[in-house]
């Protein structure tokens, strides 16, 4: 059953009252970007004047969401930009770069690397060769950037290696999610340490795609459905059985939550929603039920937590660092902002200046704190991270599990 | 004191004075136009903008029905500036008296408007908002109508043919002399100045308000004003008219207008003219009705509500209302009551005003020795701003933008605004984000004759008449208003004095419906108006 028209509803919600525009990061490091309650709400009404007509600067925005975070009245104001877009591309589907089809289909890359025996490390290698060599440029990734590795095991592989205990009655169904599946597992072994001493077995399944972020973000809004039909499907099937379904990544888990139900208005997906948690946010709700591991660290090795935009609009605080501090770990918030990357919006050549103009006060936050490292739910805000500050980055999952481990 | 003469002055600058003005001019007739406040500022701009394809009337009155096609036709060529050439549907939903369907059709054929009907898939494809409750759906050529561009184009038609025209010149008496209108006493409702206009013939195309004009003469002209309340919601819930397939009543037909839609109306018999409230009633059964065509209507947020009166022209003993008949009539006031050198045009209707001004002008010319046909239908009534010329401009304006700009600014101010756009950066400042107005385009118009306050500048431009509703725009442009008005504003005020009138204007439409999102945003005005900038509170 189909919801009501809810990204029309939302345009209507707007009061113009441009507070998204003044938190914008985009707007604030690209006076070019008309800011997002031009681009989408304001727009959205004005079609009508000219239909071959359409606003530059909407390839400008990086969704990251501080727009919906800020909006009094609940607009999915980043979405809105999003369902244009979509409309946009699908009236020039020329307009694709390189680039936009490659950041959009990662997971295509990755699943034919794992197909051809060491494709993986060969594509590892090509990208230092063709980093080296600056190909990244000529196909509209910043050459600056060094693009994630893929690991030589994904965390698919490695998950039917792990043994499991015995005995465990309880259970949840991982979403890993595009970025820890092949770029970063070990993010993954250690949600299921974690789990697994709190007494949950983890499931996998391999009817899971993309989650869709970066589709949609480059306006293959078609295909993005196609992966939120099937993976809603998946969700609502475990939903029956009251097996939860949780991502340790936070773009993933807004997509599953919020995205999908913003941009399809599809009742299932909001049903879905529900059956969707956070990873520390259900680890935050056994805790409050006293049924969280217990542990101490003694460690006063300093840590600085950068809570991702995605996860900020999830609207649940920080369940990552507010648990880790109640378990005794030395951890602040850098209360900085966007890192800048949101995804692969970063990885965008045309991107890349205002990312890190975005990026320059979580940087200089993170240089001066003095922390060893840098905990963050995303993947790739991480890689923003590194590439900023030469930090050392974690997964607050990775430093709970270290904690379990002492 | 005699200051100016005409052959004949057309008092009213609506729709149907407008196109009496245009129509005299083409024929070779000096014509002045007089209008009270600014141009459209009645019944003319107090509408559904809906270009009527006669199908409304094709059971009740099939002679107004034809007239509505033949004149849709003809403004869809003439009027591509100030036309929005869309298509229409009546749509039945349950409860609707089938019965009524088939004379429809009959109607709609004799009356030779094309309707096909289409399947229930297809219409809620097309018009996906329709309810759910739909059981038929027929298409008919309706169209949208800007009332303040096509009457602006008619005076600017006229002016390249002699015509005259003068704004917030109100008419104060009718001199008569020897049984003959000898000339009018006028007065300028901005310096106050009074004084006289000699003419042959004096024109009353007053609308609702032709009554009181007639009165000024000693005559007798029962004009019944019927107000007609109507919705704007804030964006385009169809892309299409919709008109609901039954007897026609209040609340039947959806307009989209530009960015928004117009629903209406109702229709009361008003004493006066001057009344254009509304009220939370009149809204709520204009809602009741509209929900059954789109069902989540409520959803919709309503932008404000506004009021006109038609001028039902009532022969003496028939009843007023919606009973009342949408014709025309021409009062030779020679023939009827023995005053030489008057006519009264009463009635009509907006899409037919081409029509009621070529008929009355039929009469009026042969009194002036003039035989010249009437050519109003044959000439666009402005030239289109080219393709060419506005894909040029469109680097410099925002996006969605330039088509706008360039059907309200035409071929003259148009290129203007677009060197101001090229050569001054900062007039490229978007002064009303809701409908994409530069501040080039809003010093352009500030420039004109006509504008006195940036109430004028607005129903020239759409200042203000978006989501915020003058939020942003007000402070803008009071900002330009105090540097280019200064001269003008000596007669009525400052310009923080202007802002708050542009501001209490809107109030006006939003106070009725203040409820939901359309409350949310009236709160946010009041917090920026009243709390942040104190506009009422600071006495010198």
């Amino acid at each position: 059953m189909e919801l009501e028209e809810r990204a029309r509803d939302s345009a209507d919600n707007c009061i113009a009252c441009t507070s998204c525009v003044a938190v914008c990061p985009v707007t604030k490091a690209n006076p070019d970007y008309r800011g997002p309650k031009l681009v989408g709400p304001a727009h959205n009404r004005m079609h009508f004047s000219d239909e071959s007509d359409y606003e530059d600067s909407l390839k400008l925005c990086s969704n990251c969401k501080n727009c919906d975070i800020t909006c009094p009245n609940g607009v999915s104001v980043a979405t809105l930009n999003m369902l244009e877009r979509a409309k946009y591309y699908k009236a020039h589907p020329e307009k694709h770069t390189q680039a936009d089809q490659m950041l959009s289909h990662n997971f295509q890359m990755a699943d034919m690397l794992k197909s051809i025996p060491f494709g993986r490390s060969c594509a590892n290698l090509g990208m230092s060769i063709g980093e080296a060599m600056g190909m990244m440029g000529a196909m509209g990734i910043a050459p600056q950037r060094k693009s994630p590795r893929f690991a030589t095991k994904y965390f698919r592989e490695l998950y039917k290696e792990i043994k499991q205990p015995e005995g465990l009655t309880k259970e949840v169904l991982f979403f890993p999610g595009c970025f820890i599946d092949v770029n970063d597992p070990e993010v993954g072994v250690a949600f299921v340490k974690v789990m697994n001493a709190n007494g949950y077995k983890v499931l996998m399944d391999d009817r899971f795609k993309c989650c869709g972020s970066p589709l949609v973000v480059g306006g293959y809004l078609d295909e993005a459905r196609s992966h939120a039909d099937s993976n809603v499907a998946v969700i609502n099937e475990y939903a029956a059985k009251n097996i939860p379904v949780i991502a340790c990544c936070t773009s993933c888990s807004l997509m599953l939550k919020a995205e999908y139900t913003e941009l399809f208005a599809q009742e299932e997906m909001a049903q879905a929603a529900k059956n969707v948690y956070d990873a520390f946010e259900f680890l935050t709700i056994l805790a409050d039920q006293g049924e969280l591991k217990k542990v101490q660290v003694s460690s006063d090795k300093k840590f600085i937590y950068h809570a991702p935009c995605h996860l900020r609009a999830q609207g649940m605080g920080m369940p990552a660092v507010d648990l880790l501090k109640e378990i005794g770990v030395n951890i602040d918030s850098a209360d900085a902002g966007c890192c800048g990357m949101s995804g692969s919006y970063g990885f965008h050549k045309e991107n890349y200046e205002t990312s890190m103009k975005i990026g320059s006060e979580l940087f200089d936050k993170i240089n001066a704190s003095g922390a060893h490292k840098v905990v963050c739910d995303c993947g790739t805000c991480r890689e923003q991270i590194k590439h900023g500050t030469n930090a050392k980055t974690t997964h607050p999952i990775q430093v709970l599990a270290k904690a379990y481990e002492q | 004191m005699v200051k100016d003469k005409a052959t004949v002055v057309v008092v009213g600058g609506g729709a149907t004075g407008v196109g009496i003005l245009r129509d005299l001019s083409m024929r070779g007739i000096d014509a002045l136009l007089i209008e009270k406040l600014d141009m459209v500022n009645g019944a003319s701009s107090r509408y559904h903008g809906l270009l009527h394809s006669g199908a409304r009337y094709a059971v009740r009155d099939q002679e107004a029905a034809k007239e509505c096609i033949e004149e849709n036709t003809i403004l869809r060529r003439i009027g591509k500036s100030c036309v929005e050439a869309i298509s229409g549907m009546f749509v039945q939903v349950e409860g609707d008296d089938p019965d009524f369907v088939d004379p429809w059709v009959k109607g709609c054929a004799e009356s030779g408007i094309k309707t096909r009907e289409m399947s229930k898939e297809e219409a809620l494809r097309l018009e996906p908002n329709l309810s759910r409750k739909l059981v038929r759906a027929f298409e008919v050529p309706d169209g949208a109508i800007d009332g303040f561009r096509m009457s602006w184009q008619n005076v600017l038609s006229a002016a390249r043919y002699g015509g005259r025209y003068k704004t917030y010149t109100e008419l104060i008496k009718i001199n008569v002399e020897g049984g003959a209108v000898k000339s009018i006493t006028v007065r300028d409702n901005v310096t106050k100045e009074e004084y006289d206009i000699e003419c042959e013939i004096l024109v009353n195309a007053a609308g609702p308000w032709a009554g009181k004009v007639a009165q000024m003469a000693g005559l007798d002209c029962s004009v019944s004003p019927s107000k007609g309340t109507l919705i704007a919601f804030n964006q385009r819930i169809s892309n299409r008219v919709v008109n609901r397939l039954r007897k026609p009543s209040n609340g039947d037909i959806f307009v989209p207008h530009g960015s928004i839609t117009i629903l209406g109306t109702s229709s009361i018999t008003i004493p006066d003219p001057e009344d254009t409230s509304t009220s939370w009633d009149e809204v709520e059964e204009l809602m009741k009705t509209g929900e059954g065509v789109f069902e989540h209507l409520r959803d919709y947020r309503i932008l404000r509500v506004f009021a006109g009166s038609r001028p039902l022209y009532v022969p003496k003993g028939a009843d007023g209302g919606r009973n009342a008949s949408r014709g025309f009539v021409t009062l030779d006031h020679e023939k009827e009551d023995g005053l030489k050198g008057m006519m009264t045009i009463c009635g009509g209707k907006f899409t037919t005003y081409r029509l009621m001004a070529e008929k009355f002008c039929d009469v009026l010319a042969p009194k002036l020795g003039n035989t010249a046909k009437c050519r109003t239908a044959e000439e666009d009534l402005v030239p289109a701003v080219s393709e060419a010329d506005k894909k040029a401009a469109r680097q410099y304006f925002p996006s969605y933008g330039v088509n706008l700009a360039a059907t309200r600014l035409g071929t003259d101010k148009f290129p203007e605004v677009v060197k101001t756009l090229k050569e001054n950066p900062e007039t490229r400042e978007v002064l009303c984000e809701c409908e994409n107005v530069t501040m080039a385009e809003v010093m352009r118009i500030a420039q004109e004759p006509t504008s006195h306050s940036v109430a004028d500048v607005r129903r020239r431009t759409r200042l203000g008449m978006g989501t915020c509703q003058g939020n942003y725009c007000a402070i803008r442009s009071a900002a330009i208003a105090n540097k280019l008005f200064k001269d003008k504003l000596e007669g009525c005020g400052d310009s923080l004095s202007d802002m708050k009138n542009f501001l209490q204007a809107r109030w006006k439409g939003i106070t009725p419906v203040m409820a939901g999102k359309t409350l949310r945003e009236a709160e946010m005005t009041r917090g920026m108006y009243e709390v942040l900038f104190n506009v009422n509170g600071g006495r010198r």
